[in-house]
């Protein structure tokens, strides 16, 4: 629906702009609804303190909503080895709760690459940390932007609805980027 | 007041729908610089769309080439879609 109203706003635009800039209006000539000279002094105070409505409404939502969107750090645990899509499911009913160490959320993958938690998933700006684990320790893999030589991709937070009813989910990709680009999804 | 909502809808619409589409970019998407150049052209509308209050003429000068920018991307898009190329 967007595309199509852009676009069609786009036509309207760029024939209105180009039949104003060009068009020589006769001396004496009225001005009209669809030309006009300039918009009433009232008009312009309305569209002035409406703007500013608009702006401090966004700054004061913008403002509301970090203050309550808190999110914890995340440690997330890969099995050694582990290429593909991991994914985290939230309220599932009889797992256990994510366990925090650190003031971070730790988040153990089984071989499978899929963790169940009866925890609640977090919203808000944190700094999360990825490591394979072995029986020998852990190993810190990057996040980078593309082409930076990052190790994890594609991060999804979602919702799907199952037998339990809405299930919040967050998954993402291990492995490097070419095997990101190249992996059927 | 014709001019400043038009301005001011495809400003927004435009402006919206390619941030949506960089927005991909976090899980992946490949970003084209043909993008930046159609947000530019949707901040140039809103900026036109102010100045139409004052002096129309002067914000249909400046939403010209603003919405050509916009077409920068619109149209290769386009072209696409419908299989033109």
């Amino acid at each position: 629906m967007l595309p199509y109203l852009a676009t069609a706003l786009l036509v309207l635009v760029t024939a209105y702009s180009a039949v104003v800039s060009f068009r020589r209006p006769r001396d004496g000539s009225a001005p009209t609804w669809i030309f006009p000279n300039r918009t009433r002094r009232s008009a312009q105070i309305t569209v002035g303190i409406c703007t500013l409505a608009v702006l401090l409404g966004g700054a004061v939502w913008l403002t509301i909503s970090a203050r309550h969107s808190i999110r914890h750090s995340s440690r997330f645990l890969i099995p050694e080895g582990y290429v593909g899509w991991v994914r985290v499911e939230f309220q599932v009913n009889g797992a256990s709760p994510m366990p925090v160490e650190g003031g971070e959320y730790l988040f153990t993958f089984p071989p499978s690459g899929v963790l169940r938690t009866s925890s609640s998933e977090e919203y808000g700006w944190a700094k999360d940390h990825y490591f394979y684990y072995s029986e020998k320790g852990t190993r810190m893999l990057p996040a980078t932007s593309a082409g930076g030589g990052g190790l994890i991709w594609g991060k999804i937070n979602g919702e799907e609805t199952g037998s339990q009813g809405k299930r919040k989910y967050e998954e993402f990709f291990v492995g490097t980027e070419q095997q990101f680009r190249e992996q059927p999804r | 007041m014709i001019p400043f909502f038009l301005y001011l809808a495809a400003g927004v619409a435009t402006g919206f729908h390619v941030y949506t589409l960089l927005m991909l970019a976090v899980v992946g998407a490949p970003v084209d610089l043909l993008e930046f150049v159609s947000l530019a052209g949707s901040l140039g509308l809103l900026v036109a769309a102010y100045l139409s209050l004052f002096k129309p003429n002067a914000a249909a000068r400046l939403a010209l080439p603003a919405s050509l920018a916009i077409w920068c991307f619109y149209g290769p898009a386009i072209a696409r879609t419908v299989g033109w190329f």
